[in-house]
Formats: structure tokens, sequence, C-alpha cells
């Protein structure tokens, strides 16, 4: 297998059906593993929670909920019971999904490999990488956002956003479209940002791992082998921030954009 | 009145911008950019829907230009308010 044709290979979804049709069942199943894993760890330290002195892990998830909770203090004005769940949710699920980015990228295909007996069975582990599952989370926060714009400021008010913003009431048709243009790149923005992040970064590694891939079998192995090593733990633990900030920014921007449709005057 | 002093009572009366558009920063070259994307899709829809391709296209295209660097210069001039604001807050030595 080819430079060209390895990366292919790891960045097409195991899928069923065809154009718009297409399921990438990868990106379904470790999404929804993911998400199972998440409520599953979250009943069992419900269940066993201590109210005296927490354990280590019971400590490590009040702290997450205290950086959520403060994270929506600031930058969501009013309340909402709703906001502070939904950003944690989408903290940790998001955070979970790009956490699939550190393992290694060989690792999960091979073994899907071994166990359907398919040596071309393609697998992609990390749902954000896929354009589909950016696009699922910022249309859900998306449709929210017009509910509590229309909730909050009421259909006229809401549709008057559309038609003297920005350049007030001489110039409608220019703001219909102005607006709804607006209106359109939130969502775009926000998927957009997650999944070019999150997609480079798995062709950092998968360029890293083409190091040891096109080992020469010598002496230059000696000097090949220690710098893929070297290079994928830097970058490993680069990323391991990047995937932090980038859960971090999808979750306070969901924030912001609800907050904005929670305020009277646009 | 002095002109610190005019100055104080004159911030009193202006409202703090709130740190939302802090947050708004992080994403302001994103968000220029799906400005401009959106623009281009809206009009691409617009276009499909009534056969006149590639006029609504361009045209959305310049407006979600506009939009994103109208959106962005907002956002920045914030950030100076704030800028400023924190400076006017300093205590005159003098």
């Amino acid at each position: 297998m080819g430079t060209v044709e390895y990366i292919q290979h790891h960045l097409t979804n195991n899928s069923v059906g065809e154009g718009f049709w297409t399921f990438h069942l990868d990106t379904i199943a470790v999404s929804f593993m993911l998400g199972a894993l998440m409520i599953f760890v979250s009943m069992r330290l419900v269940k066993q929670m201590e109210t005296g002195t927490p354990g280590g892990f019971q400590n490590f998830v009040e702290s997450i909920l205290d950086f959520v909770a403060v994270n929506v203090r600031d930058a969501f004005p009013g309340h909402n019971p709703l906001i502070a769940p939904l950003a944690l949710t989408i903290f940790i699920w998001v955070w979970l999904m790009n956490f699939m980015d550190l393992i290694p990228v060989d690792l999960f295909p091979y073994l899907f490999q071994l166990i359907t007996g398919n040596p071309h069975a393609y697998l992609k582990i990390v749902p954000t990488t896929d354009l589909n599952t950016t696009l699922a989370m910022s249309l859900t926060v998306f449709c929210l956002i017009i509910y509590y714009s229309i909730k909050i400021k009421g259909v006229w008010g809401y549709t008057k956003m559309f038609l003297f913003h920005p350049f007030g009431k001489f110039f409608i048709p220019v703001n219909i479209i102005m607006t709804f243009i607006e209106e359109v790149s939130k969502p775009l923005s926000l998927a957009l940002r997650l999944f070019g992040n999150l997609f480079a970064g798995e062709l950092v590694f998968l360029l890293i791992a083409l190091i040891g891939g096109t080992l020469a079998v010598g002496a230059a192995a000696l000097f090949w082998a220690p710098l893929q090593v070297i290079l994928d733990l830097a970058w490993l633990i680069f990323h391991l921030l990047v995937i932090t900030l980038q859960a971090f920014i999808f979750m306070v921007l969901t924030i912001v954009y609800l907050g904005m449709a929670h305020e009277e005057a646009h | 009145m002095t002109e610190s002093n005019q100055k104080n009572s004159r911030h009193k009366h202006t409202i703090a911008p709130s740190p939302v558009a802090n947050y708004l920063l992080i994403g302001a070259g994103s968000m220029f950019t799906a400005t401009v994307i959106a623009g281009f899709i809206v009009g691409y829809a617009l276009d499909y829907l009534f056969d006149t391709m590639p006029i609504f296209f361009l045209a959305c295209g310049v407006l979600g230009f506009i939009g994103g660097a109208q959106k962005v210069r907002l956002l920045t001039k914030r950030l100076d308010q704030q800028a400023t604001q924190k400076t006017e807050d300093k205590p005159n030595v003098e």
C-alpha cells in the first residue's frame, strides 16, 4: 500500500447507502458508544456519591461541573435550567470524541480488519473528523437558538431582527439576506472549526505514522524509529491541549449564541 | 469639575461590555470565513430556487464578505471599548 492509499484508507468511513443517504456506521457507532459511556459513568457516580469527603473521581467530576457552571454564569445572561446541563454534555461528549484522536491510528482499524477477516475494511474512529457529526451537533444548537429567539423575543421580535438589522428600515431586502447569512454562519462556523482542527490533527498523526511505515531496514531505522516516537509524543501532548480547547470553544460558543438568543434586543 | 472627574462621571453612565464579547472573539476568524461561505450557500440556494445562476450566488457572496467584516469589526470595537474603560478606571496618581 502506497502513502496516498494509506492516508485515503484511514480517512474513509465505513459506510452504507449512497449519495445523500450515506450512513457512516463507524461515526454513528463510536459516538453512540461514547455517549453511552458518559451516561453509564454518570449514573454510577450518582449512585456512589458521598456527601462527606468525596473520593478522587467524584472530586474530578465536581471540578468539571464547577468549571462549566462558572462559564455559564459568565457568558449567559438570565436564567435557564437547560443551559448548564447542555453545556456540560457538549463539553464532555465532544472531548471524548476528540480524545479518540489520541489512540494510535492503526490500532483499531487493524483489530477491526482482524475481526472481520477483510484486509481492506474501513474504520475511522474519531467522530469529530467527520463533518456529519460536527454539523449535526451545530444544527441542533442552531435549532435551540431559533426556538429561544422566538420564545424570548416573540415572532414579531424575531422577524424585526431580519427586517431592520443591520442597515435600518430603508434596506429591508438587503437586511433580510444579510441577517439570514449571519444566522446561517453561526452553525457553519461552529461545525467547521471543530471539524477542521480535528481533521488536521488526525492528518498529522497519519503523516507521523508514515515515518514508521516507510522505515528502511538497516542502520537508517536507528534514526527514523526514535524520530517517529519523539514526534508522535510531542504531537500527542500538544493535541491533548487542542482537543480540550476545541471542546471548550464549542461549549462556550453554544452558551454565547444561546445567551444572545435570550437577549431582548439584538 | 476637573477633567478626570468629568471622565469618571461619564464612565458611570456607560454600560460595561459583557464578557460574552471576549468569548466571541475566540472564533472571530472562523466566523468571518463562515459568513462568506454562508453567503455563497444562501446565494446558491436562491439561484437554485429562481433559476438565476450566478446572480444571487455572487451578490450573496459579496454580502457575506461585508457581513463578516462588519461582524469582526464590531467585535474588535467592543474589545477596544473595554481596553479604554480599563485605562479610565485606573486611579489618577498625579
